[in-house]
């Protein structure tokens, strides 16, 4: 619902349709008849925001219980901020109109690190203090979940609480906690604390860090009963787990503008470099049955013409054949097409290619992420030259003439050998195509090849790896450019300087908290958009607080050091993690969960991948 | 197989969204409803459905409309109006299906409501100042063309109009030029307003009927 006053100045902005809500299968609920309200919140712009598939998901689940009104919210983009400011007219929610101030939680995903400032940009935005001690009544609690809470320590000042881990069912059990707190009128702090001992959630107000002189940490203590350690949360019965049946349809196109069905959670490969393959673990597959369900209760509500098969590497799912034959028994007939994105190399076979190829043909885009075999061999890529190239082959023979190959250069261990590789890997991809007897006639083919810098996360087994200099990450962009002599073949590279930025707060410890609330106050915001992000800038507010960002981004840690991230468990352990660095250091590879039981931990949670029983493989 | 025009009004939120957007909109309401509409062949079939003349973004529209083939000829109109609305979201509601009596080529005139508010301007003056500018010869306005900006004169296109004072707005209901050849949107006689008189006026919008050359009703 839109204000008069919004309604002012939607037409001097670019796409108002974001900011109006009144979308399809929008829930509206009664203020009087809810106890509790919550400002879904997404850092982003609606159009990226909307297409996050996380949001959908605790949205419908948080309004299917009838105490809870879940609206939500995302940051209006520069033209319309301004316009808001001017007049101000305080961020709303995009169900009923209201200031986000007047919410009893105000929650945010927290998808990459350089939403950060997005996120504080938006609380000031609402007239809410961006520090959770300056927020004193038992209202307006600041909550935050997703990839990036793994190490939540750069905005530990700013959250009362982080969800560790996968949120349906702890985000509901803090609402209860919620919902007796304020019938019982006890204060914020005693809320703070009873939800302290729900498993999968941080206080982090109730942690003192102390450091040492270096700047590492030196302990890390709880108080106030604070466990020592936060277990992640788990749904560990995925046919059993809440799943919409219902998306919001958004009236604007948005970036993933299709419905999206979630096959499986977890990764078997774990890539070193990678940090959903370690923090999703272990692996949880649906069952073809309820995917099929699913996939044909949402179309049929959504009236999406389009599925996309959702997890971190569509065809690991056990099934897909079998999952493929029932979803094309009706989707040909309905006129539905469904798309399989997160392809591995070694996973593209003729079957797959021939039930996706009946309704859409897109382009192929894989991510063999390393030009030669031993820096593959080092990210545990486990992905074969050969197999790359039969890959490209039954492509090409298929009739695709754009292949898409994503890298990362910076990769630990890396020389400039392994760079050039790159262009070499693009270059007979492009030969490939014409040694396949059978492709498209009279074509040309178009590879395109991109660069992104790889920045080391928290809980891989690179999490102590320093990032490689923008200078040097620059030296090896201009040496792929330079080894790429095709015509066919397109470059492209991500920028290093955001790449930098991410990650100093990936890796960020609490003295951070001070840059990002400098940040909210200069008026950063956006980012994770070209339009805004000056590393300049940033740099100087580090100067100003007298912090070395490089200290985070390209110092090596030694294993023994204590991480801010430490306290927190997603399940893998530590020492699984040095030995998989180890590994990658003398170029050794680890199978994947299917193969075999590497012991990273994960077994623990009693269920998925880790008890599945193993084919004897010839 | 029957070609029929399905009769609807925007507003609301859904006044916000551009003809694109509409258009996108309005394909996955037809997909969800399943109403048997003719659909493209090809790789990718989707529902087709044409729009006799697009409705700029920010306008409420009334009487809008759009086309669409129907592969059963049978099928009831009720029946499409109710399965329809069932799956739009609040802001477009459909109202009438009729068969397509005329040729979307034949849209010669649009009438507009065009209500014009501002804060420091009592809406005495801004009739006042309406007034003069439609009682010009010419109404010359800068275009923005493929060959960069031209100077046009709008008046030609204005066929009619009515200014009427009312409390807090001054509200101008003309009929203009429209369709695919001469299409003068009431966005420039605003900017023309605008230009002459330095103020800057809260705008709304809103398309009424659509006339064939013959000032007919579009049917």
């Amino acid at each position: 619902m839109v204000s008069k006053e919004v309604e002012k100045l939607l037409l001097k902005v670019q796409k108002p349709g974001r900011y109006v809500g009144g979308e399809l299968n929008e829930v509206i609920k009664n203020k009087k008849d809810v106890e509790v309200r919550f400002a879904f919140c997404f850092p982003d712009t609606y159009e990226v925001g909307m297409s996050h598939l996380g949001m959908k998901i605790l949205y419908s689940l948080f309004n299917s219980v009838p105490y809870i009104w879940c609206e939500r919210v995302f940051a209006p983009w520069v033209d319309m901020e301004e316009e808001m400011r001017r007049h101000h007219i305080p961020l709303y929610a995009l169900e009923s109109g209201d200031s986000i101030a007047d919410f009893d939680f105000i929650g945010f995903t927290l998808q990459y690190e350089l939403s950060y400032s997005n996120m504080l940009n938006m609380l000031q935005m609402g007239n809410v203090p961006i520090l959770s001690c300056e927020r004193t009544e038992l209202k307006n609690i600041v909550v935050a979940g997703g990839p990036c809470a793994c190490n939540p320590e750069p905005i530990a000042d700013f959250v009362d609480m982080f969800f560790i881990g996968e949120g349906e069912e702890v985000d509901l059990e803090v609402m209860e906690i919620f919902r007796q707190c304020r019938a019982e009128g006890v204060d914020k702090q005693e809320f703070l604390r009873r939800c302290a001992q729900v498993e999968g959630v941080y206080v982090p107000a109730l942690y003192e860090v102390a450091y040492n002189d270096d700047g590492t940490i030196q302990s890390f203590t709880p108080k106030e009963g604070a466990p020592a350690v936060i277990h992640k949360r788990v749904m560990l019965e995925m046919d059993k787990s809440y799943y919409p049946d219902n998306f919001v349809v958004p009236l604007v196109e948005i970036v993933h503008d299709r419905a999206v069905q979630e096959i499986f959670r977890g990764c078997i490969r774990g890539c070193r470099f990678c940090q959903a393959g370690f923090i999703y673990r272990p692996v949880r597959e649906k069952s073809p049955d309820t995917i099929n369900a699913q996939c044909r209760a949402l179309c049929g509500n959504t009236g999406y013409d389009e599925v996309s098969l959702s997890s971190l590497s569509s065809s690991d799912y056990s099934q897909i054949v079998p999952l493929l034959e029932k979803l094309t028994a009706w989707t040909g007939e309905e006129k539905v097409s469904i798309s399989l994105p997160s392809l591995r190399v070694d996973g593209f076979t003729d079957e797959i290619m021939n039930k996706i190829k009946t309704v859409r043909k897109s382009g192929l885009t894989f991510a063999p992420e390393a030009g030669s075999q031993r820096m593959r061999d080092v990210i545990n890529k486990n992905v074969q030259h050969d197999e790359l190239m039969q890959t490209c082959a039954t492509a090409f023979a298929g009739g695709w003439t754009t292949v898409k190959l994503y890298f990362m250069i910076g990769l630990p261990t890396e020389t400039m050998d392994d760079v050039a590789a790159i262009a070499q890997l693009g270059q007979d991809v492009v030969d490939t195509y014409y040694h396949t007897p059978d492709h498209a006639k009279g074509k040309s083919v178009r590879v395109t090849v991109s660069a992104s810098s790889f920045v080391p996360k928290p809980f891989t087994p690179f999490q102590w790896e320093p990032q490689d200099t923008i200078p040097v990450l620059h030296e090896k962009q201009q040496h792929i450019k330079e080894s790429i002599r095709s015509k066919k073949i397109t470059f492209n590279y991500h920028d290093a300087d955001t790449s930098y930025l991410e990650a100093v707060f990936a890796r960020g410890d609490r003295k951070l908290c001070r840059v990002m609330a400098l940040a909210c106050e200069r008026g950063f915001h956006f980012d994770g958009w070209n339009d805004c992000f000056s590393l300049e800038k940033w740099l100087a507010l580090f100067e100003e607080c007298g912090i070395d960002p490089s200290f985070y981004a390209n110092r090596r840690r030694s294993f023994d050091e204590i991480l801010p991230w430490d306290h927190i468990d997603y399940g893998v352990k530590k020492s699984f993690l040095m030995k998989e660095c180890q590994k990658a250091y003398e170029n050794t590879t680890t199978p994947h969960c299917r193969l075999q039981c590497s012991h990273c931990g994960a077994a623990k949670y009693g269920k998925g991948v880790c008890f599945e029983k193993r084919q004897n493989l010839v | 197989m029957k070609n029929v025009r399905i009769w609807f009004k925007k507003d609301f939120e859904c006044r916000y969204i551009s003809h694109l957007d509409l258009n996108r909109t309005m394909l996955r309401a037809l997909h969800k409803s399943k109403i048997p509409i003719w659909h493209t062949e090809g790789f990718n079939p989707h529902p087709l459905a044409t729009f006799p003349l697009p409705l700029s973004l920010g306008f409420r529209g009334v009487n809008e409309c759009m086309d669409v083939r129907l592969e059963d000829d049978d099928y009831s109109f009720e029946e499409i109006i109710t399965q329809l609305n069932a799956c739009l979201p609040r802001g477009i509601r459909v109202f009438d299906v009729t068969e397509a009596v005329m040729k979307a080529g034949k849209i010669a005139f649009a009438a507009f409501t065009v209500r014009l508010a501002c804060d420091k301007t009592p809406s005495s003056v801004i009739c006042r100042d309406l007034r003069a500018l439609l009682g010009q010869d010419e109404i010359i306005i800068e275009k923005k063309s493929k060959k960069g900006m031209k100077t046009v004169d709008i008046k030609p296109a204005v066929q009619s109009y009515e200014i009427v004072e009312e409390f807090d707005f001054a509200r101008l209901e003309i009929l203009l030029s429209a369709g695919s050849s001469d299409n003068v949107n009431p966005n420039l006689l605003i900017a023309a307003l605008q230009s002459k008189t330095g103020a800057e006026y809260e705008v709304d919008i809103t398309r009424n009927d659509l006339y064939n050359a013959d000032k007919e009703p579009f049917r």
